[in-house]
């Protein structure tokens, strides 16, 4: 009681010392170095996460300044972390383009050389053989992908099959782009859907927004021998990507943005690609959309994808 | 909390401190089962911490998700708690907008129950970041805010404004209580009367959260948030009751039957329309058919020999059925076993039918059609469980405070040199030491109730 | 009195959520599912553009390939030699037709399925250093694709139209060159089928099985 009637009367701060609050301390205390030493593992981020990385803005923020104090830290952590000299750039948009892509699949085979180009020429983590293409074999007669199979390992093409590669379309209307909360997916003029890799949160939001399975995440620190990590990357596209961030297909854009092709159509041995200016009604893609009869995946959807299918 | 400081006339200097500084000792005050009760939350929750922090420092590797299902069980746990903070709110609108009395009494369990469930929500969202360093990218005026195209941004909005709002109502509750005074209507009524549109908001958001994915034909439905809101108010209610039982059990506090016969009501009403809900729902997948029920025939009977759900979900079903028969008892408005039993039903049930059985089957079949199933792993589990640990220890402590002075246990006794209008009556009767003990005891109790309904849900 | 006053911040916030979900479904009304791209096909209009641009390079033949023969030389490599130095002593056998029976000792590992053509179709049994057209035209190894296109027309137009086989180098000929295949690249002229290949490269996605049943 004589407890209580101090307590009434005393300053909240000048408490009094009793043995339970002496206890209580040493609890809190106790407490706090439990908590402490559980997430203790997180020391083992030091050195991996500089300050620099933890306050760093938007790309669309970013001055040139920033930018190129920006590329050379990552060249150096590349140096540092994979070995590898690499050259980070950011080509921009070009005026008056807007990239299509269309796949033939009377000609496609599905031998998966897109697959194996895209995973070299973008940094993929070897471990998990990382692609932005899937192929999918499919029965002749149905794009219900139920009946498609992206596992095959048998020599191709087999007879009544058909196969379908599928990657980011671009779409016109991304809902993956919508859905971000943080505005580190947007579309470019070119119509290229980009990722700010040093501004994505990991929520993996656009993965469930995507009708497509075109997004992947980066689940672990990507794996690169030093010798395979490509040296030509742009911070917008091939760059090694954090772990925890989401990454996609970016229709090669440290290349196309230059006018070369994208990786996977060079790689093609059975010319099933064809890339280029949507906006140049001379252009390849153009003459596809004029001259051939093209669908385009869910439509019904009103994604709008830019990656157009056709059979000849 | 800032409406408080506004109106801080002197008194408020010295006795604001005091109500902040008592909080904080009646919140460490107990008996041993109290202590016995903190340390078992403490040490799961580290667990919990534990992993996470590995989970962070090793990448989301270590968790069951992939590509294909990239969401799993924490934002499922996610989505049931928004539930549960929203289901607080039927106590509210009998407590506050009906006048009803009885209700009015115990109505901030209710609302002490949404700022736990809120802040677990939130823990559930940030374990699931893969950057949880780049948390402040979602901060408005920090980061960028894709507000209002993005529908998790208005969940942010929305999720805390819903904590704000009880924060205020409850802490202002509490202080006016504490000091004595009768609450002034114009400080709370119309903010109460905000959160109970607000609980709708928040799992309505949620809902569309989801259902806004065109490509997600599982999710797309127009029934989505109205299901969520007759489940959340099945759900919400049922964790009230088991409270209101146990703090009513142990002793030390009176609560009449009227609220819990209120609520049994309630969820009469709910757990009815959260079945036919369902049942609408299963005809529109089963009788057409057609490739967007694939998600479906998944989910309850399995596909091509995948059947990791198909377990769940017909638990679920099974718990939801027979909690709504015994609720619909005439012995649900006497026997405490059976709402009890009831409550426990339909808590699990709801917790795997909105958890489990919604988000994951969304993503299988894939987008593409693939078969990759999940099963959460042990990580997942530790970090989920770490949250619901600590989620509790928040519940436990805050009821603590709240009891003994909302019960007029514990009161505010103005030092003499700076009384000015604080009542001058010496403290209402100390909780002796033998009932502190038991109110202790009380608030120990209920979360002990509901992890025996956790431990019962993990496989 | 009370009610009225909280009444309206209630309705203000229910007419915000409403009008949320009415912002989501009009954007959703407005979007055509149909690409404005594909429109744009329709319409005739053409930039001019006369910006120089690099040129297209077709890998093709210099000359008369080597026929490999059953000879090896002192090396143990099989000898090569060039048609004429057979042909000008033999006469060919004109009446030989694709995928008969295997071809004679000269012609080593040579498969011939090329539908119902014989060698002469192609080949110009007057120079062997060169081919013919169907209408007795000499051309040049070098214009092999001219053969090709006299029953490949669909392909011929769609190779000019730079929607049949495979390139590398710039798809932007204003800043670079483009190196196109020619149809002997991809398309052995004796046996054009495109050859079986095997998939050397797989995702490895955790938890997906591989392949589905029946396969």
């Amino acid at each position: 009681m004589s407890d209580s009637d101090k307590r009434t009367i005393s300053l909240p701060v000048l408490g009094e010392v009793s043995r339970r609050t002496a206890l209580k301390a040493g609890g809190a205390t106790l407490g706090l170095a439990a908590f402490a030493a559980a997430v203790s593992p997180l020391a083992g981020l030091r050195g991996r996460l500089s300050a620099q990385e933890l306050m760093q803005r938007h790309y669309k923020e970013l001055s040139a300044d920033d930018k190129a104090k920006i590329f050379e830290r990552l060249e150096n952590e590349a140096k540092e972390r994979y070995g590898a000299d690499v050259k980070i750039k950011d080509p921009k948009a070009i005026p008056g383009v807007r990239y299509g892509y269309a796949i033939n699949l009377s000609v496609c085979n599905g031998n998966g050389a897109c697959m194996e180009a895209c995973h070299r020429e973008n940094n993929h983590d070897r471990s998990t053989n990382q692609s932005y293409i899937r192929v999918f074999e499919m029965p002749i007669g149905t794009t219900d992908f139920k009946h498609g199979d992206s596992t095959y390992t048998h020599d191709v093409p087999r007879e009544g099959k058909y196969y379908l590669p599928v990657q980011c379309f671009q779409c016109e209307n991304p809902p993956c782009v919508d859905v971000c909360p943080v505005e580190a997916t947007w579309q470019e003029e070119d119509g290229i859907v980009v990722v700010d890799y040093n501004w994505c949160i990991g929520c993996r939001y656009c993965q469930a927004a995507c009708p497509y399975h075109a997004r992947r995440f980066n689940w672990k620190e990507p794996q690169i021998p030093a010798e395979e990590v490509n040296p030509d990357q742009g911070y917008l596209s091939n760059r090694i990507r954090p772990a925890g961030v989401v990454e996609k297909c970016h229709f090669c854009l440290h290349r196309t943005r230059e006018g070369r092709q994208p990786a996977c159509l060079e790689a093609c041995p059975t010319g099933a690609r064809i890339f280029g200016n949507l906006l140049d009604p001379e252009s390849e893609i153009r003459t596809v959309l004029r001259t051939k009869r093209v669908f385009v995946l869910k439509e019904e959807l009103g994604a709008r994808p830019t990656l157009f299918y056709f059979f000849d | 909390m800032a409406i408080q400081a506004q109106q801080a006339r002197p008194g408020h200097l010295v006795s604001y401190p005091r109500f902040l500084w008592r909080s904080l000792v009646m919140a460490t005050d107990g008996s041993l089962a109290f202590y016995a009760w903190m340390t078992m939350l403490t040490a799961v929750a580290l667990v919990g911490a534990n992993a996470w922090a590995n989970q962070v420092a090793s990448g989301m590797i270590v968790t069951n998700m992939t590509d294909h299902v990239s969401w799993g069980l924490y934002i499922a746990n996610f989505t049931f708690m928004v539930g549960v903070a929203a289901g607080g709110v039927m106590m509210v609108i009998p407590g506050y907008l009906y006048r009803n009395k009885e209700m009015h009494d115990v109505v901030i369990i209710g609302e002490l129950l949404a700022i736990a469930a809120i802040v677990m929500c939130l823990l559930f969202v940030t374990v699931d970041l893969g950057r949880p360093d780049r948390f402040w990218h979602l901060i408005p005026g920090l980061g960028r805010f894709n507000f209002p195209i993005s529908m998790l941004t208005w969940d942010v909005i929305v999720l805390n404004g819903y904590l704000l709002l009880n924060l205020h109502i409850c802490g202002y509750l509490l202080y006016i209580r504490y000091l004595g005074k009768k609450p002034e209507p114009r400080w709370y009524v119309p903010f109460v009367m905000i959160s109970i549109v607000w609980a709708v908001s928040i799992h309505t958001v949620t809902a569309f959260l989801f259902s806004g994915l065109g490509g997600r034909p599982f999710w797309k439905s127009a029934l989505l948030a109205p299901q969520f809101l007759a489940s959340a108010f099945v759900a919400g209610p049922a964790f009230l009751i088991l409270t209101m039982f146990i703090l009513r059990r142990i002793g030390g506090v009176v609560i009449s039957d009227r609220p819990i016969q209120l609520l049994v009501q309630i969820i009469r009403v709910t757990v009815l329309i959260n079945l036919l809900m369902l049942c609408s729902k299963l005809f529109t997948e089963f009788y057409t058919g057609g490739a967007y029920s694939k998600h479906a025939i998944y989910l309850f009977f399995g596909w091509e020999g995948h059947n990791a759900l198909v377990p769940w979900i017909w638990t679920a079903i099974v718990f939801n059925l027979i909690a709504a028969v015994l609720f619909l008892l005439p012995a649900a408005m006497r026997s405490v076993r059976v709402v009890s039993i009831a409550c426990v039903l339909a808590f699990v049930g709801l917790w795997i039918e909105k958890g489990m059985g919604l988000i994951v089957p969304g993503f299988v079949p894939s987008t593409l059609s693939e078969m990759v199933e999940y099963v959460p792993n042990l990580t997942e589990w530790q970090v989920s469980a770490g949250i619901w640990a600590f989620g509790l220890m928040i519940y436990t402590v805050a009821l603590k405070i709240a009891i003994p002075i909302m019960r007029g246990e514990e009161r505010f006794i103005a030092p003499v040199e700076v009384a000015d209008d604080t009542p001058h009556e010496p403290p209402a009767d100390q909780p002796p030491a033998g009932e502190a003990s038991a109110t202790d005891q009380t608030q120990a109790d209920p979360p002990e109730r509901d992890s025996g309904g956790e431990s019962g849900r993990s496989p | 009195m009370m009610r009225g006053r909280v009444l309206i911040p209630i309705v203000v916030l229910a007419a915000l959520l409403m009008s949320i979900g009415l912002v989501r479904i009009m954007a959703g009304a407005g979007a055509s599912p149909r690409s404005e791209f594909l429109a744009a096909t329709m319409s005739t209009e053409t930039v001019p553009d006369e910006t120089p641009r690099w040129l297209v390079e077709i890998s093709l033949p210099d000359g008369p390939p080597r026929v490999v023969t059953d000879r090896v030389d002192s090396m143990g490599r099989a000898v090569t030699v060039s048609c004429a130095s057979c042909h000008s002593n033999f006469d060919a056998n004109t009446s030989r037709r694709s995928a008969d029976e295997p071809p004679m000792a000269f012609h080593q590992g040579l498969t011939f399925q090329h539908g119902n053509l014989s060698c002469v179709t192609c080949h110009n049994p007057d120079d062997y250093n060169a081919l013919r057209l169907a209408d007795g035209t000499r051309i040049e190894y070098r214009q092999v694709m001219e053969s090709c296109a006299q029953c490949h027309a669909p392909q011929a137009r769609d190779y000019e139209r730079g929607l049949h086989g495979g390139m590398t180098g710039f798809w932007d000929r204003t800043k670079g060159p483009q190196k196109r295949k020619s149809c002997i690249d991809c398309h052995d002229p004796h046996a054009p089928k495109f050859p079986s290949m095997t998939p050397t490269f797989k995702p490895l996605d955790r938890f997906l099985e591989p392949t589905r049943p029946g396969d």
